[in-house]
């Protein structure tokens, strides 16, 4: 009697627990997204075949980074759509000028095992740029488990994820599926959409298996005319391990910071640019004093301490997964543990 | 039944009352999604009501790029909406790039960075909100309650705003801005000012913040403040711990100050009733003496480099004027009931050391300007105020009560 007294007494404890950890999903308003875009990926016709298998169609290129931006580990895949007889603008510095109805089409997913990335694989999102009326909009389709079909969510999900890393090591992530919102927050300049990946300085790539920069491949395709006689503008790719190491950890802080942290983009308010094309070292954050990095600050006293990567503000949000303090705000739960040492190693040899 | 197998259901009945009796009980629901989905899809001039409940959210609440929308709740103690369990995203609440939004009768709670923020809006009204901190003072505490930034048309009123780790009504970098009949403690900063221009702040109260209402311009943004009006307003009792992160500018603000003013011009301070601030009731002071704190924390073991690069850019910085001028201060009800400047803060240690007993009134920190010597600090009709001029570019040397030298023409200095 006495145990089973005792085990009431528990129970009634382990009720208040659960209690408290239990929330109840209210659907306060039945949500119409059929004026953004069509409900399933597949009604595209981006792809043939099987969509998991993402076989592009006529008309629909495969084309790679030289940095990309880390989102959580994930692998992407992307291929861009351009309009038969269109041609894509040639521009310096700056995203290409891409003709009305071209589509960009980015796939996240993680392989099982990492040293098998073209092994078995869990696609889990497929995000489109859609260039219409000479407006981009930004649409999210997620998959569903089967990997037959993607779904226009514009609410964003988060989804645990499990995978065998280079290392042999098994990893976790709550991956978050960003909402139309968290699209908008790094695509948006000005206040317009845009695209952040494709400028030439990104695209001027030797894909695996290449011997050529797939900027010529477009060319020779017509999708785009290269200026004669002069070597293209490039970024560095931070994981090449042959590119010089300033060059690597800058084209890092430029695919993942600069999206934001530039003279037009929203995180213009903290005065800290990190395009790698940033000179002035007080934009670059050196010896530079935080605006309203509140607790961001971590107690350190400026962005960038020359030589001392635990003094600086700047190695301190990257470092961090706390949601009020990590850099970038959104696109990762976890240290791009590769990404944080080329910066710590270029801030401690910079002057 | 056995005398203890009723001690043991009593027990367990205990438990369970005691656990419906804590906040932790509150049933929390979740309208993350379709809440959301409704923001993404509002179209202009749409009324969003927000249901009366507890709501938790795991990632920002964003409304990005909307006209003419209200987003009501069914008032401030009935819709409350808390970001405790906060997995993603640094704000609770953001509006971005907006036209014409209003925000009102409801509450937030607890997100991990800022619980509201709006950024690049023209016309936004922030109305019967209470934006909190539920645990209280802490330096975990996200940095800003309300927070508006590179706004146009900003109204916020009937606010109460209390736990920011560096200041609960703070409007930065914007323009046409009223801040009136709002609450705000408990926060290091109450209300701030900061880098804005034509700013009208009035009938709130400011208590037990570590200052209660601050009117500044900071170098190195994207634009300059000015031309701020402060009057009728309360702050009093101003005397808490300073518990922001080190390295931000607010961390520099002594405890037990009502106002403070940093390096803005055009500036009227008027009908104010300020009381019972152990450190001063109002301070003008340049960036040069914030400059000056920041070097003795330098000196510190384990110091940093790079302070002398940051003074010197601000002071390269031809834009940027690091010393207040044109400020008028008249007709403030000075009182206070402390004996002795509080011991917790640098100023009130000095204020002590240099015995000046009671906390004062008014304390301007006389660090000249070499490209302006007439500056129009004017301190005029405030009653019988104790001041002092502390000439901090002289390491107090000539320390000064003189108020007349700053009544200006038409000015009575004193009563």
């Amino acid at each position: 009697m006495r145990v089973a007294s005792i085990a009431i007494a528990v129970l009634a404890l382990a009720a208040c627990q659960r209690q408290v950890r239990e929330v109840e999903v209210v659907d306060i308003t039945p949500a119409d997204l059929s004026s953004l875009g069509l409900p399933a990926l597949s009604a595209y016709g981006f792809f043939v075949g099987p969509l998991h298998n993402l076989e592009p169609a006529d008309g629909v290129w495969a084309y790679e980074l030289n940095s990309p931006l880390f989102s959580d580990y994930a692998f992407k895949q992307r291929f861009v759509k351009i309009p038969r007889g269109s041609k894509v603008g040639y521009h310096d510095t700056e995203v290409l000028d891409f003709p009305e109805g071209s589509v960009l089409i980015k796939n996240f997913y993680y392989p099982a095992d990492f040293r098998k990335p073209d092994g078995e694989r869990r696609i889990l999102e497929t995000r489109l740029l859609i260039f219409e009326k000479g407006e981009w909009q930004a649409l999210p389709y997620i998959w569903n488990e089967e990997q037959t079909e993607a779904y226009l969510d514009v609410a964003g999900r988060t989804v645990p994820v499990t995978w065998t890393h280079q290392d042999g090591v098994v990893r976790h992530v709550d991956y978050s599926i960003p909402n139309a919102n968290q699209c908008r927050g790094c695509h948006l300049r000005g206040n317009k959409v845009v695209p952040i990946g494709p400028s030439v300085r990104q695209l001027n790539h030797v894909a695996r298996g290449k011997i050529r920069s797939q900027l010529i491949e477009w060319q020779d395709r017509g999708l785009i005319d290269l200026p004669a006689g002069q070597d293209l503008p490039r970024l560095a790719a931070y994981e090449d391990m042959r590119e010089p190491a300033e060059a690597r950890a800058r084209a890092w802080l430029e695919i993942n910071c600069a999206h934001c942290h530039r003279p037009d983009g929203p995180g213009k308010t903290s005065g800290l640019h990190l395009l790698a094309s940033v000179t002035d070292r007080a934009k670059l954050g050196i010896g530079k004093a935080p605006v309203a990095a509140g607790k961001g600050s971590g107690g350190r006293l400026y962005s960038i301490v020359p030589g001392q990567p635990d003094q600086s503000i700047l190695q301190y949000r990257i470092e961090s997964t706390h949601p009020g303090i990590m850099m970038p705000e959104v696109g990762r739960s976890v240290v791009h543990d590769e990404g944080v040492e080329l910066v710590r190693k270029w801030i401690a040899n910079l002057k | 039944m056995k005398p203890l197998t009723g001690l043991v259901i009593l027990l367990a009945a205990l438990f369970l009352l005691s656990c419906s009796a804590t906040q932790d009980d509150i049933s929390w629901k979740s309208i993350e999604k379709s809440l959301q989905t409704q923001f993404i899809t509002a179209a202009d001039g749409d009324t969003i009501e927000l249901p009366a409940g507890h709501y938790q959210f795991t990632r920002s609440l964003t409304l990005d790029g909307k006209k003419n929308i209200t987003v009501r709740g069914q008032g401030i103690d009935k819709t409350i909406l808390s970001w405790h369990a906060q997995t993603e995203g640094a704000q609770g609440l953001q509006v971005s790039n907006g036209v014409n939004i209003v925000l009102e009768d409801f509450s937030l709670e607890d997100a991990k960075g800022d619980n509201l923020k709006v950024n690049d809006t023209r016309g936004i009204t922030l109305r019967r909100i209470r934006s909190v901190w539920t645990a209280g003072p802490q330096t975990e505490n996200g940095a800003y309650a309300l927070y508006p930034v590179l706004c146009k048309q900003v109204l916020i009123e009937q606010c109460i705003a209390m736990g920011s780790s560096d200041a609960g009504i703070y409007v930065g970098q914007s323009d046409s801005v009223v801040i009136r009949n709002n609450k705000a403690y408990w926060n290091v900063a109450g209300i701030e000012a900061e880098n804005s221009r034509y700013v009208e702040i009035y009938g709130n109260e400011a208590w037990e913040n570590t200052g209660g209402l601050l009117v500044f311009d900071l170098p190195g943004l994207t634009q300059y403040g000015h031309t701020t009006r402060v009057y009728d307003n309360y702050l009093h009792d101003n005397n808490q711990i300073n518990y922001a992160q080190k390295g931000n500018v607010v961390a520099s603000i002594p405890p037990g100050s009502g106002m403070m003013i940093l390096a803005t011009h055009n500036i009227e301070v008027r009908n104010n009733k300020i009381e019972n601030n152990r450190s001063v009731g109002i301070a003008i002071v340049s960036y040069e003496l914030v400059a000056a704190i920041n070097e003795g924390v330098e000196e510190q073991p384990h110091a940093i480099g790079g302070v002398q690069t940051v003074n010197n850019q601000f002071r390269e910085d031809s834009l940027y004027n690091a010393f207040p001028y044109d400020v008028r201060i008249h007709h403030n009800q000075f009182k206070n009931s402390h004996w002795f400047p509080t011991v917790r803060s640098d100023i009130g240690q000095l204020l002590i050391t240099k015995s000046f007993m009671q906390p004062p009134d008014v304390v301007f920190d006389g660090i000249p300007d070499p490209r302006q010597t007439e500056r129009m600090i004017c301190i005029h009709d405030n009653g019988d105020i104790t001041f002092i001029n502390l000439d901090a570019a002289n390491d107090f040397k000539n320390l000064s009560k003189d108020v007349t030298a700053f009544k200006c023409p038409g000015g009575q200095a004193q009563r």
